[in-house]
């Protein structure tokens, strides 16, 4: 035995007893669900981005002294039966105390049962169905959704002067969320919606829609769409000449529709919780750490993850770090108040379990989201 | 509700219909010669667009050099898909071969096949987002004419389809490929014995009808702005219907119905909600399968 390999041994059996001595860091895990293979795995991907830089700053910090957050990443592959089956095997792992996921308010909502079955809270960051945090108490998510959205942008286009608003959103259960908020607010205010359309996803053509917009003659239109059809709608706008000021939701918030509709953008309102130019620091740590790291910017769905991480994160603190239960874990949450997350001050409703967040208003001017005061 | 916005609306159904009619042009002709559907089509559609966008995006050269460029691509696309999945299932010669159900269901599933492949694989390249069009390729220049709002490319459109169908009557009744090519249609054994290279006539079947499938996507990429992997799926649909209706192998006939479905759509939203426009299409084919069950222009299977 040469005295190099010798060395070697000795550091491998110190090695072992080093770790035989941290035995009591305590390990706790989050139990993270998504898609990161079928339709949507980009979002999954970005989501564990997020998970995973969030989790490795916490443990790097020393919140929390002895104890180490582990992640648990699951693909869900956008599968409600797959998504049950996660919650099933994240609910058998004790050393999990909350679970994030999953994307889509279909795949989060299949899951629910089995988290509330088993006393697990669920966070998710993107499902905005009305319906999901209804199903129990373990159910919570931190973005906004339509309830909250829609009458925003409907006093702030009342306000503008527009009183007579046509209402085009997609044909799903998002969009029908769009267009009731939406024109409850419109009708409250006294105003009038013309005509209400919804379209087929995988419309390319919005010409006949835009007619009949145009028959009904509004002072300004209401766009509930993803950026793909929105960047069809508003080019095809602008060709068939029609002049009404567009209002959109915040899913219209990304880099990618500025690119596909060019200067047709332009004028179009809408809002959104999570701004890459926001001048505040705690965003900007975030968008450089992110970018540092992945090498692309990150976009609302990033922030979301990241934020509904830290804010488990947060409660796994207030529910005693090692001591931290399900039980508490569940009620520490429930309390999440003034949360400063990235994508702005989030408060969970102890009842509802609804999140609340300050929406910022923005404008597409020469290609550009404009911060508008 | 008869106004001027109505007749835009016909205008926005004929746009859409002559988007049905490109894609059913090319799929016509190809069910016309080997009776069997070719659900590989619409990725050479998509094929088309991302090569013209390929070129537009490394050289930007004039729209027409792009046209020829998805021409070429387009050609080599259905020499291609021929070869793979369609020329191996033909190695049996008897005629109880000839005449096996089987058989055409196996091109069915292999040209299935290879739809997926290749829509999986363009999604596995270049992602399954849309892509960016730069804004002067874009068919999108506004034309008023009086009350009424058009599109350049809706007029690149009507062009390229007058232009395709004549073409090919032309092609199909005065070329020496044409003729062979209803032959083979009619009677493939026959055209076999009296000295028609049947091999060689279905290759060039597939690059016309390719061809012309990826004029149409690269073309109707560029005017809906949507140039995607999965963009050749809901015109092949339509495409489909279209060339059932109009009796299976009448490429006129097709055209004629595909028309008729974007009409119908487009009329259909502007009274009721644009939902309701998919099924008035498919009602007016399940009505034609009950009244003309040999399609509205399908006299016999020997007109292509």
């Amino acid at each position: 035995m040469t005295k190099q390999c010798r060395t070697l041994l000795a550091t491998m059996c110190l090695a072992i007893f080093s770790c035989g001595a941290y035995a009591q860091n305590k390990t706790v895990a989050i139990g993270y669900q998504a898609p990161l293979s079928g339709e949507h795995a980009q979002y999954g991907v970005l989501f564990r981005n997020s998970a995973t830089l969030a989790i490795e700053n916490f443990n790097k910090s020393g919140k929390l002294p002895g104890v180490t957050i582990q992640l648990k990443f699951e693909d869900s592959k956008s599968d409600a039966k797959e998504g049950v089956n996660i919650a099933k095997k994240f609910s058998d792992d004790q050393s999990i105390v909350a679970a994030i996921g999953d994307f889509s308010s279909g795949v989060s909502m299949a899951a629910a049962p089995v988290y509330a079955q088993n006393k697990l809270a669920q966070l998710s960051q993107t499902a905005s169905h009305p319906d999901f945090v209804k199903i129990s108490e373990y159910q919570f998510r931190n973005i906004t959704t339509q309830a909250y959205e829609g009458p925003l942008i409907a006093n702030w286009a009342n306000a503008n002067g527009a009183k007579k608003i046509a209402i085009v959103a997609i044909q799903n259960d998002w969009g029908q969320s769009v267009v009731k908020y939406f024109a409850d607010a419109v009708k409250a205010n006294g105003g009038e919606v013309t005509e209400t359309e919804m379209f087929n996803p995988g419309t390319r053509d919005f010409r006949s829609i835009l007619t009949k917009i145009a028959r009904s003659n509004p002072d300004a239109i209401y766009l509930g769409s993803f950026y793909e059809d929105g960047s069809a709608f508003l080019q095809q706008k602008v060709q068939m000449g029609i002049k009404q000021q567009v209002y959109a939701t915040s899913s219209l918030y990304e880099q990618k529709l500025l690119d596909l509709a060019g200067p047709a953008a332009n004028n179009v309102y809408l809002s959104t919780t999570f701004l890459v130019e926001s001048p505040e620091p705690h965003v900007q740590a975030f968008v450089k750490e992110y970018e540092g790291r992945y090498g692309s910017k990150p976009q609302m769905f990033a922030a979301q993850a990241f934020d509904a991480t830290n804010i488990v994160l947060n409660s796994i603190v207030a529910a005693g770090g090692a001591n931290a239960t399900r039980a508490k874990v569940r009620d520490a949450l429930a309390a999440t108040k003034d949360f400063p997350g990235v994508t702005g001050i989030t408060s969970f409703d102890p009842k509802t379990r609804e999140p609340s967040k300050i929406l910022t208003k923005l404008q597409i001017q020469n290609g550009k989201y404009v911060l508008l005061k | 509700m008869f106004d001027i916005f109505f007749v835009q609306q016909l205008v926005n159904g004929l746009s859409v219909g002559f988007i049905y009619a490109l894609m059913a042009i090319g799929f016509t002709l190809i069910f016309g010669v080997l009776n069997v559907v070719n659900f590989a089509h619409g990725e050479v559609y998509m094929i088309g667009a991302y090569a013209g966008w390929l070129s537009i995006t490394i050289f930007a050269p004039p729209l027409f050099v792009v046209i020829l460029v998805a021409l070429a691509i387009g050609a080599l696309a259905g020499f291609g898909l021929e070869r793979i999945a369609f020329k191996p299932f033909r190695r049996f010669r008897d005629e109880a071969s000839l005449k096996s159900k089987a058989m055409r269901e196996a091109t069915l599933l292999s040209s299935l096949a290879i739809s997926i492949i290749v829509r999986e694989l363009a999604e596995k390249i270049f992602g399954s987002n849309m892509q960016t069009i730069p804004q002067d390729y874009l068919l999108l220049t506004p034309i008023q004419i009086g009350p009424l709002s058009f599109a350049s490319g809706q007029f690149l459109i009507f062009g390229l389809s007058i232009v395709m169908l004549g073409g090919l009557q032309w092609l199909l009744k005065r070329t020496q490929v044409g003729l062979s090519i209803r032959a083979v249609a009619n009677n493939p054994m026959g055209a076999t014995y009296v000295g028609i290279n049947t091999e060689r006539t279905i290759i060039a079947t597939f690059v016309i009808g390719s061809t012309l499938g990826a004029a149409a996507g690269l073309v109707v990429g560029l005017y809906q702005g949507a140039i995607f992997p999965a963009m050749g799926f809901a015109p092949g649909i339509k495409a489909f219907v279209a060339m059932v209706m109009g009796g299976l192998s009448s490429i006129g006939g097709a055209v004629v119905c595909a028309i008729i479905l974007g009409v119908a759509e487009s009329v259909t939203t502007s009274f009721f909600a644009q939902g309701w426009g998919d099924l008035v299409a498919y009602v007016f084919l399940v009505m034609t399968l009950i009244f003309f069950p040999t399609g509205l222009f399908g006299g016999g299977r020997d007109r292509v």
